[in-house]
């Protein structure tokens, strides 16, 4: 035991300052839900569970949750399988496999803000390159008949690609039925790099052995080797990655303010960019408290998941 | 096994990969490619990747009065110095510089203590600092901007160096990261130092920095990486004050208050922005994954 003040000057800072920038605001969010405070006024009313209840009984925070899950729902699923079969294929190659990786997690280092933008321009439905690219197909006979499948005796024009030729090819995020799925593209673009990463290093840590063992017990294929050595021994990266994509998605903001503003008629609203722009923006701060909770409340079951997988989870190492 | 079976296989994996690595690969050729073009070829999609650089003439240039030679230059010209000259870009980049080393050092002053007493030093309470360390550790970001915003506000210091500063004072990943590194340390080394009459103190600044720095250089990509690309906050406690500016909310304004269609000088912003971290990852890679990701559970 050191008799000294040493330990107690080297803590408390960072004792304090924890307190003051991290637990004093919870606890100043939860208060904060149910009243009507605002910058400006000098005093605030107590409103009882009147912003919880907005939250739950009107549609434009309905379609809050449900952009935000849908947003979750698309990102999470797809950038973790890109992840593992891009570290799958990689770990396999016998040359160039630092040539990808270098390249797959460049948008996770790259300003997501920045490259939003260029993504606008690239989407763009008159100067965009892909609307361009997809204009230029349909003066290409052979291309056109395959994509709208009318070699297959299908009707051209019903077709998606064959109503783009003949209408026009979508607005992206200018739609409501694409700007959801557009800006979760963006999503998945950023953020499968991440998950190859680590999968490829969980990759790593599978015993050589176990594929021999495997191919005695007769498993020749690859699918099998996979299946039944593979797969299971990423189990700790799976819980890790499912939930760090997870908790990274519902705190999606930079695409959906630079692009959207949450539109077109709130179909990309999500929580962060709700709490901005009731909280903040609008300085409604019982609204945007309440949201802050809930948001705090869905992370932190997310984190209890992981830590109850993890602890659950049998560890071969 | 023989090799030649494995072949088309290799293929088909290279095929794959390449076909994923183009689309990931498009916003970064187009950025650079439109950085270099005139507006004429970015608006009809010609002129493939350098663009022909012909001389263009800039109407607002004209409008001012100036002579016209002074006014026609070559596209890649045009769009770069219009990026410096509209948009205060030196001053954003300037702001991103002080901000980002204001934060990490500020980080590591307040973490490095602590995660020394936190490891090394036995002390009453110490469970429970932990154990707040651990806690806090769940607390996201953006569940404590609101509040923040209000106590900064209250206090007079939004639109300030201070309100981009003061948020990230506290890095509970960083002490935790730090502690773990530290538990690593052989006491022996701690003790030899004590023995030659060392401070505390100076065990802390003298013998365990200089053996934290391969972890402290993990841990400064990480923070440097995540507070040079961070939009939310910037976003929050600056409105107006575009000499506060970060880098991304510097391009964002200029977004919005663009006139017409200057994808060019647009792009040449992006571009200045988004090379400093994605060079100095293409120089150090490995080094820079490791930052990122071994941290990256925050």
């Amino acid at each position: 035991m050191i008799h000294s003040r040493a330990p107690i000057a080297f803590v408390a800072p960072a004792v304090i300052l924890m307190f003051i920038i991290l637990i004093a605001p919870v606890f100043i969010a939860g208060t904060l839900s149910f009243t009507d405070y605002n910058l400006g006024n000098p005093g605030f009313n107590w409103v009882g569970w009147k912003n919880y209840d907005a939250l739950v009984s009107r549609t434009g925070y309905k379609k809050m949750f449900s952009a935000s899950l849908a947003y979750v729902l698309i990102v999470v699923p797809i950038s973790v399988a890109l992840g593992l079969g891009s570290a799958l294929l990689i770990s396999s190659l016998r040359f160039g496999g630092e040539v990808y990786k270098t390249v797959f997690f460049l948008p996770v280092m790259a300003t997501l803000l920045a490259m939003a933008i260029v993504w606008e321009f690239t989407l763009d439905p008159i100067v965009g390159v892909l609307n361009h690219v997809l204009r230029s197909g349909c003066d290409i006979g052979w291309l056109h008949s395959f994509l709208t499948g009318s070699w297959l005796g299908m009707d051209a024009t019903s077709s998606w690609y064959g109503h783009g030729c003949s209408e026009t090819f979508p607005l992206w995020i200018g739609d409501k039925d694409y700007a959801l799925g557009t800006i979760a593209f963006i999503g998945i673009w950023q953020a499968f790099g991440f998950n190859m990463v680590l999968y490829l290093a969980g990759l790593t840590s599978v015993p050589r052995e176990l594929y021999s063992a495997a191919a005695m017990d007769g498993a020749d294929s690859g699918w099998e080797r996979f299946k039944l050595v593979t797969w299971p021994m990423l189990g700790p990266t799976h819980v890790f990655v499912v939930t760090i994509t997870s908790i990274r998605s519902f705190q999606v903001f930079d695409t959906v303010e630079a692009l959207t503003r949450g539109g077109p008629s709130k179909s990309t609203y999500v929580m962060v960019y709700a709490m901005f722009e009731k909280g903040i923006r609008q300085n409604l701060i019982g609204v945007g408290s309440a949201i802050t909770v809930v948001f705090l409340a869905f992370v932190l079951i997310l984190t209890m998941t992981q830590v109850y997988f993890v602890n659950r989870r049998v560890h071969y190492s | 096994m023989n090799p030649r079976t494995h072949f088309p296989s290799e293929i088909l994996k290279h095929a794959i990969l390449l076909g994923g690595a183009m689309v990931v690969i498009l916003p970064f050729y187009l950025m650079l490619s439109f950085s270099l073009k005139s507006p004429a070829e970015i608006t009809s999609i010609t002129g493939g990747f350098f663009g022909s650089q012909e001389l263009i003439t800039d109407p607002r240039c004209i409008k001012e009065g100036k002579p016209k030679a002074e006014c026609t230059m070559r596209p890649i010209v045009y769009n770069y110095t219009a990026a410096f000259k509209e948009a205060p870009l030196l001053r954003y980049l300037l702001n991103g510089v002080i901000v980002t080393v204001s934060i990490f050092i500020i980080q590591v002053l307040v973490a490095l203590p602590c995660a020394y007493a936190l490891a090394k030093l036995r002390f009453w309470g110490r469970d429970v600092v932990f154990g707040l360390v651990i806690f806090c550790l769940l607390i996201p970001v953006h569940a404590i901007a609101l509040p923040l915003y209000i106590m900064l506000a209250k206090v007079g210091l939004t639109n300030t160096y201070a309100a981009l500063v003061i948020p990230w004072t506290i890095s509970v990943f960083g002490i935790f990261l730090m502690r773990q590194f530290f538990k690593t340390v052989p006491d022996d080394l701690i003790d030899a130092a004590r023995m030659d009459g060392m401070s505390e103190f100076s065990i802390v600044w003298k013998v365990m920095l200089p053996t934290a720095i391969p972890a402290l250089l993990a841990f400064a990509i990480f923070s440097v990486v995540a507070h040079w690309n961070d939009y939310y906050w910037p976003r929050v406690v600056i409105t107006g004050d575009r000499d506060l500016m970060t880098p991304p909310l510097g391009l964002r304004m200029f977004k919005s208050d663009l006139d017409g269609n200057e994808y060019g000088p647009m792009m040449a912003a992006t571009t200045v922005i988004v090379a400093p971290l994605v060079v100095a990852f293409l120089l150090a890679q490995r080094r820079f994954i490791e930052g990122i990701t071994l941290t990256g559970m925050k």
